[in-house]
């Protein structure tokens, strides 16, 4: 069991509830939201460990999303893993710039990013722990 | 030639003779002494003297019958030489005359000759010049129709030619602005096409090309720019040939293409990762009981239904549009079709907490149509509506029969978000996706030309489209009823 929380952010419910599933089976607590400024709410409410985006969603895009969290002093640090059904949708650059953890290609396996997940909270961990 | 000449020495010499001794007789007369004695030994020589009066005389006689002949002659030459087509002399009989005529026929040949080969000369020379004005008319007739911008320029920028095309596109009046230089003409809003020909000149190469954004009447534009530099005998740069083609729609083509794709791949990949996730869920046995287990084998059984829609969706447009489907007419009610898609449609808007309300069937509006195609016109109208409809709203379709018109009209009205009022008439087009309305909910571009080539092109119907930004849209379509006339013969409003 952990107490790590993780927002799971995804206009497609099927691929919210299934995520959701993965992670409270193995200790996670979870929120969702289907869109990026419902997200971006719940980010700055819920205060989560990590997030876990969609990169095309209506209203505000994945990356969108990102910016915003940067600008925001209260999640300017939380880890983002994004979910894009386009392979380079991302470019190495914007990944850096924006600190996005890591890009997972749909369609994804469940059981790949759940190692993601708790190497980036690892890392995140041992760094905390240095500083 | 020479006889002649001896007879006149011989002539002359018998004249001076006879001139002396008459010039003698006359000195004799004058009574000197001298004169005496001299005209003593001319006495002696007895009938000598008569005789050379005589033979002076006949000798001046014959002297002016030749001159007479040879002014005669002479006379005759003139006459001839001033003849516009002169035939060659005949001999004068006159061993000089003679002489002097064929000397001159032998110069006119010789002239007559060169005159000929001079004519010919002036004739080739006559037909180049006509076959290179015909030439330069034609390169540039070939220019003036070409419809890309051409431009021509000499070593020092200054204008050589340029169609109207240009004068259109860079802002001059292309008749009347040879030999001046460029960069005035077209000014400076257009200095990057000006650069871009003077360095291409100077870099001496054959051909370059470059991509310039140039703006229009306010609206930008692409052209595909290439610089052609042009070489004399010596291979010397002499100019240089700019030639502009407006790219605008191919690359807006290109976009809609990569767009298209982006989300064809989208909406591909999307049901595809939900079967992916729940399969693996499945296999790792993350489901602990039967009924998360029946519910994950739904969501994979209805994600593959979803998958298959959308492929049929793009095949369908691809076989409409190469003429390659085939279609089944058949009498239907519109109504029966509308009611088999509406509880398919019903699940969906659910989720959506969306109202869908149908009507009461209507008897008589029956219509000759291949019902699997506009089930799909249908279900893609009312999808479309849910779609776009936030939650709480509501999606209406009815049908209606107009009998004097004899068509049958559906109307699918919604409470959704709306088409802003310039974008409304290019909803229908391949690809088009209302800009204000992309983040709203994913698409493909692809539904509503679906419908419109479906309804208007296997169906001799019409499509139509009303909407207001904040209120909803209402999308119908009008079909012949089965025994009515074409609806797009008519051109009704609806």
């Amino acid at each position: 069991m952990t107490d790590k929380k993780v927002l799971v952010v995804d206009d497609e419910i099927h691929i919210v509830h299934v995520v959701a599933i993965k992670l409270r089976n193995n200790g996670y607590e979870v929120v969702t939201a289907d869109n990026g400024a419902q997200a971006f709410e719940l980010a700055c409410k819920e205060n989560p460990d990590i997030i876990v985006t969609d990169f095309q969603m209506p209203i505000m895009t994945g990356l969108e999303l990102v910016e915003k969290l940067r600008g925001n002093e209260a999640t300017k640090d939380v880890p983002v893993i994004m979910l894009t059904a386009r392979s380079f949708a991302i470019s190495k650059e914007q990944q850096e710039d924006l600190q996005i953890s890591g890009c997972l290609s749909k369609p994804f396996s469940p059981r790949e990013l759940l190692g993601n997940i708790e190497d980036i909270l690892y890392q995140k961990e041992l760094i905390a722990d240095k500083g | 030639m020479s006889s002649g000449r001896n007879l006149y020495v011989v002539v002359a010499v018998i004249v001076a003779v006879g001139l002396f001794a008459a010039g003698l007789a006359v000195w004799q007369n004058s009574g000197s002494e001298e004169g005496w004695r001299f005209a003593g030994y001319i006495q002696r020589l007895g009938l000598v003297v008569p005789v050379c009066y005589v033979i002076g005389a006949v000798g001046v006689i014959w002297l002016g019958w030749c001159s007479l002949r040879l002014a005669g002659g002479i006379t005759s030459i003139a006459a001839w030489l001033r003849r516009d087509k002169p035939a060659e002399i005949k001999p004068a009989g006159n061993a000089i005359l003679n002489c002097l005529v064929e000397a001159i026929n032998t110069a006119f040949e010789s002239r007559t000759s060169r005159v000929a080969q001079l004519d010919g000369q002036v004739k080739d020379l006559q037909i180049q010049i006509q076959l290179s004005h015909r030439r330069e008319k034609n390169t540039e007739a070939i220019i003036y129709s070409i419809r890309d911008a051409v431009i021509v320029v000499d070593e020092y920028d200054k204008l050589l030619t340029a169609n109207e095309a240009a004068g259109r596109l860079l802002g001059f009046d292309y008749e009347n602005a040879h030999h001046k230089p460029i960069d005035e003409l077209v000014g400076a809003d257009y200095g990057e096409f000006v650069d871009f020909l003077t360095q291409s000149k100077k870099s001496k190469g054959r051909a370059t090309r470059r991509e310039i954004e140039l703006t229009k009447d306010e609206v930008p534009k692409t052209f595909d720019c290439v610089v052609s530099c042009v070489f004399d005998q010596r291979q010397q740069i002499c100019g240089a040939a700019a030639v502009l083609h407006d790219i605008t729609r191919e690359k807006e083509v290109s976009q809609m293409k990569n767009d298209f794709v982006g989300h064809v791949s989208h909406e591909l990949k999307t049901p595809l990762a939900s079967i992916t996730a729940y399969s693996e869920m499945l296999a790792d046995g993350e489901a602990d009981d039967e009924e998360t287990r029946k519910e994950f084998y739904s969501v994979i059984q209805n994600q593959a239904k979803r998958l298959n829609r959308l492929i049929e969706d793009i095949l369908n447009i691809s076989r409409i549009e190469s003429g390659l489907i085939k279609v089944s007419r058949e009498p239907a009610s519109l109504a029966m079709l509308i009611e088999e898609q509406l509880q398919m449609i019903k699940s969906y808007a659910e989720e959506k907490n969306i109202e869908v309300v149908g009507q009461k069937p209507i008897v008589f509006d029956q219509v000759r149509v291949d019902k699997d195609m506009i089930s799909q016109v249908i279900v893609n109208l009312l999808s479309n509506a849910v779609k776009y409809t936030p939650a709480g709203g509501s999606v209406k379709i009815d049908t209606e029969v107009d009998e004097i018109a004899r068509l049958a009209r559906v109307n699918v009205t919604d409470t959704g978000v709306g088409i802003p009022e310039d974008e409304v008439e290019h909803v229908f087009e391949k690809f088009y996706r209302v800009g204000a309305n992309k983040k709203q909910a994913k698409g493909t571009g692809l539904g509503l030309n679906l419908v419109k080539q479906i309804v208007e092109k296997f169906h001799d119907g019409r499509v139509f489209v009303t909407s207001k930004v904040g209120v909803g849209s209402t999308f119908g379509f009008e079909l012949p009823l089965a025994t009515g006339e074409p609806v797009v013969a008519r051109a009704s409003s609806p």
